[in-house]
């Protein structure tokens, strides 16, 4: 039987829990719910053209996705430089890693306020504030990636007579790369927390303005619109993220 | 196998460089308000800093603050908690339904939640009310997620062992599920709660009219710089001491197994 | 450091320099100073001579130092005492342009195909871009992995993967080649093809391999002489010859000659293995050995 069959699929049933959610919030939106705080979502949908019209919105949209991109390019950049810089030392290794790990187990939270004191509230705090918690992820992948490389093959390079440049090229880099792009995952995660949280705290050019602006003239329609385009943007950066990491990991049996 | 010379050698070795580290920054720091004149709006005398942490000890000013964070946090942790447990059971009954709802879940969770902080403020108002639904909110998935593991996969071996010698419904869950899914459903728990306090003192950031987060950002807004810096070392010291707390909870937890 | 050793005196005698591939004088290797906990000495004072164009094989109990002997053959690590001259030379360090390795573990690069692996090895070893992709190809064929050059090594079987290291050691021409356990982790249906396949290869080159290994069969089927130690730590107890032309057929297996050779080596070594046997379960009672 049809039914019997597609049902077993089990992302058919997961379509269905969505669109059933969907249907209830729908019916409880227009039927009981105050409209002044919550909105169907057929309403949300079909007021995304005038969301977009809203004077400043689609500006303050790429200004976040800008932020975003930057954050995560500094991210993995700086990342990279102090993963490398101290997962191909033992010495700095053992020295610093006990550091960075106490800085990323604090609540970066708390210290938002400054960042904002010091960069201003522009897009340089929020760029600021996601690469603070973008870089980690990558600091720690990248030492992992390094030192659990197999004594074995550098033992084989080396009798081949591989110098240590070409070591560090042909064996160390190509061994760290389903490491760095796992980190890169995690960073992406991170910097979207980073910039969003720094957006929502203060903005003048960014979502978080509208964020506010929606919120205070209580306006629950455009306010759903924009949370739906933003969780729609971080669903799409990660998925990216993703799938690079699964490309970039084909050989990565283990 | 004891350490040997070399090795004991290292480590102190690394030891001094991270307290020499340290003792740096906390010179350039001292150095840099003082000689270096940087505004003490941007960068406060540490000596100041500490004296107004010792401040906020001894008048017990922080009470305040700290009682409506902790209710937050205890509220949305008791949400979050008892609703992830009690659908991260049911889901785990049928492995078709965790095939159906942990992606689900894992998807949801994915997206940064703190996104719908504004709309709970439309909802709930700046009151502790919008904090907890969002702590809940975020709190419940790392639970849930955790409980599905740690039911749905439970060595099948050991529950047709129990079945066989006549376990009923109530003892198989009490003597076999339980104790295996214990280790998992823990670690969740810690996960939920260190996800639960970094949400709340983030929503207190943004968004708030009192709360340990508030209180930071009133301080900023004042230029009081050097109180900011004592109360951001004192939250992150309440942090750490929460956060050592659970996880030494869930470690005695796991080792009962 | 050269002592009067009778064996050296009499190898000498009949090997004139020209014909020796690797001189071993004297060689003795110990892990850490005497004082530390992780001390051990892996190896007695050992010398030799290896001729060219032979197959000798290493063969003793689990710690003897074979492997370590191997590794110092290779220049991979400076011996404690002693000294080794290859083709004349003195190693002091990896010999990339004389000495190729083949090891146990898996040490392809798991993220290059096999003829990357191939390639890199070349480039490692300084030769120069418009000779690898044929010396790589030859290096394939040669071991009959004709079919599979962009495999990854994940995707291929175990014998597979151990064709594929060879390849890339054969790649880089050297005079020596130096195994250690090479067919260790395979079965033993793969062990006697790739045997096979080896002693073909070795009668079309003139290589020198030293090969160590575990088993007294493959030692009997492979090698022109047997090198057998003795227990940790050990050095040369003595060497059986095996005469025998290569490309040993696959029936030598069932010979009384190989028979006879391959008794002689299970007696040499059964008093050898359980002292190894004895000695470990004495330490991991707490003991140190003397």
């Amino acid at each position: 039987m049809m039914t019997s069959h597609t049902m077993q699929r089990p992302w058919v049933a997961r379509a269905g829990v969505v669109v059933l959610l969907l249907f209830f919030w729908e019916v409880a939106a227009r039927g009981w719910l105050d409209p002044m705080f919550v909105s169907p979502p057929s309403r949300v949908v079909a007021s995304l053209p005038t969301l977009f019209d809203t004077r400043g919105l689609p500006a303050a949209l790429r200004v976040t996705f800008w932020e975003l991109a930057v954050a995560f390019a500094l991210s993995v950049a700086i990342g990279l430089a102090i993963g490398l810089a101290v997962g191909l030392q033992p010495f700095a290794r053992k020295s610093f890693m006990p550091i960075i790990l106490l800085l990323y187990g604090t609540p970066q939270v708390t210290i938002l306020p400054l960042f904002v004191l010091y960069f201003g509230i522009g897009p340089a705090s929020k760029i600021a504030f996601g690469v603070s918690h973008g870089f980690f992820p990558i600091v720690m992948t990248v030492v992992a990636g390094v030192q659990n490389i197999k004594p074995i093959l550098l033992t084989s390079a080396r009798s081949m007579g591989a110098r240590r440049g070409q070591i560090l090229r042909y064996v160390i880099f190509p061994h760290m790369i389903p490491s760095f792009f796992a980190g890169m995952r995690l960073a992406m995660t991170g910097v979207l927390l980073g910039v969003l949280l720094a957006e929502l705290y203060v903005s003048t050019a960014g979502i978080g303005h509208f964020t506010t602006l929606f919120t205070q003239n209580f306006d629950p329609t455009r306010l759903l619109g924009l949370i739906s385009v933003l969780a729609a943007m971080a669903i799409a950066l990660n998925e990216i993220v993703r799938r690079a990491e699964l490309h970039f990991s084909r050989w990565h049996s283990e | 196998m004891t350490p040997s010379r070399d090795q004991r050698e290292a480590r102190l070795a690394s030891r001094a460089v991270q307290v020499a580290f340290l003792i740096a920054l906390l010179v350039l720091w001292y150095l840099a308000t003082t000689r270096w004149r940087v505004s003490p709006l941007l960068l406060p005398n540490p000596v100041v800093v500490l004296r107004d942490f010792w401040n906020i000890l001894t008048t017990g000013e922080f009470i305040g603050d700290l009682r409506v964070t902790l209710t937050e946090l205890v509220i949305a942790f008791t949400i979050a908690a008892g609703s992830g447990l009690f659908v991260g059971y049911l889901v785990s009954r049928s492995q078709y339904c965790i095939q159906v709802f942990e992606p689900l879940f894992a998807g949801i969770y994915s997206v940064p939640i703190i996104l719908f902080l504004p709309l709970y403020v439309l909802l709930f108002g700046l009151g502790p009310a919008s904090k907890i639904a969002l702590g809940a909110t975020i709190s419940f998935f790392p639970i849930a997620l955790n409980t599905i593991a740690g039911f749905g996969y439970v060595e099948r071996t050991l529950v047709i062992a129990a079945r066989s010698m006549g376990a009923s419904d109530l003892q198989l869950f009490r003597f076999v599920l339980l104790p295996a899914a214990l280790p998992v459903i823990l670690t969740g728990m810690r996960m939920g709660f260190t996800v639960a306090l970094l949400s709340i003192i983030g929503s207190e950031t943004i968004a708030s009219l009192a709360g340990l987060g508030h209180r930071i950002v009133y301080l900023a807004e004042g230029m009081e710089t050097a109180a900011m810096f004592a109360y951001i070392a004192f939250v992150v010291a309440i942090a750490a001491i929460l956060n050592t707390l659970v996880s030494a909870l869930e470690a005695r937890g796991r080792r009962r197994r | 450091m050269r002592r009067s050793n009778p064996r050296v005196a009499t190898l000498a005698k009949r090997m004139t320099p020209d014909k020796v591939a690797i001189r071993i004088v004297g060689v003795s290797h110990q892990f850490g100073e005497a004082t530390e906990a992780r001390h051990v000495r892996a190896l007695r004072e050992t010398s030799l001579e290896i001729a060219r164009g032979e197959l000798l094989c290493l063969i003793g109990p689990s710690g003897c130092g074979k492997s370590t002997l191997l590794n110092i053959l290779g220049g991979l690590i400076a011996p404690t005492a002693g000294a080794v001259e290859v083709f004349g030379k003195r190693v002091r360090g990896p010999m990339p342009h004389d000495i190729a390795f083949v090891f146990q573990e898996n040490a392809l690069f798991p993220w290059n195909t096999v003829f990357e692996n191939v390639n890199l090895g070349m480039v490692f070893q300084g030769v120069p871009r418009a000779e690898r992709e044929a010396r790589a190809k030859r290096a394939i064929e040669a071991v009959g992995l004709q079919d599979f050059p962009q495999h990854y090594p994940a995707q291929l079987s175990g014998g597979m993967r151990q064709r594929a290291a060879l390849a890339r050691a054969l790649s880089l021409e050297t005079g020596i080649l130096l195994m250690d356990e090479p067919f260790g982790a395979l079965d033993e249906q793969t062990r006697m093809i790739l045997g096979e396949d080896l002693s073909v290869l070795l009668s079309r080159t003139e290589k020198t391999i030293v090969f160590v290994t575990h088993s007294l069969g493959e030692a009997t089927f492979l090698a022109d002489r047997v090198a057998v130690f003795s227990a940790r730590p050990g050095t040369i107890k003595k060497i059986v010859k095996v005469d025998e032309p290569h490309p040993r057929r696959p029936d030598f297996v069932t010979s009384a000659k190989f028979t006879s050779i391959r008794n002689e080596l299970y007696a040499l070594l059964h008093d050898e293995i359980r002292k190894t046997v004895a000695e470990s379960s004495v330490s991991a009672a707490g003991a140190h050995p003397p």
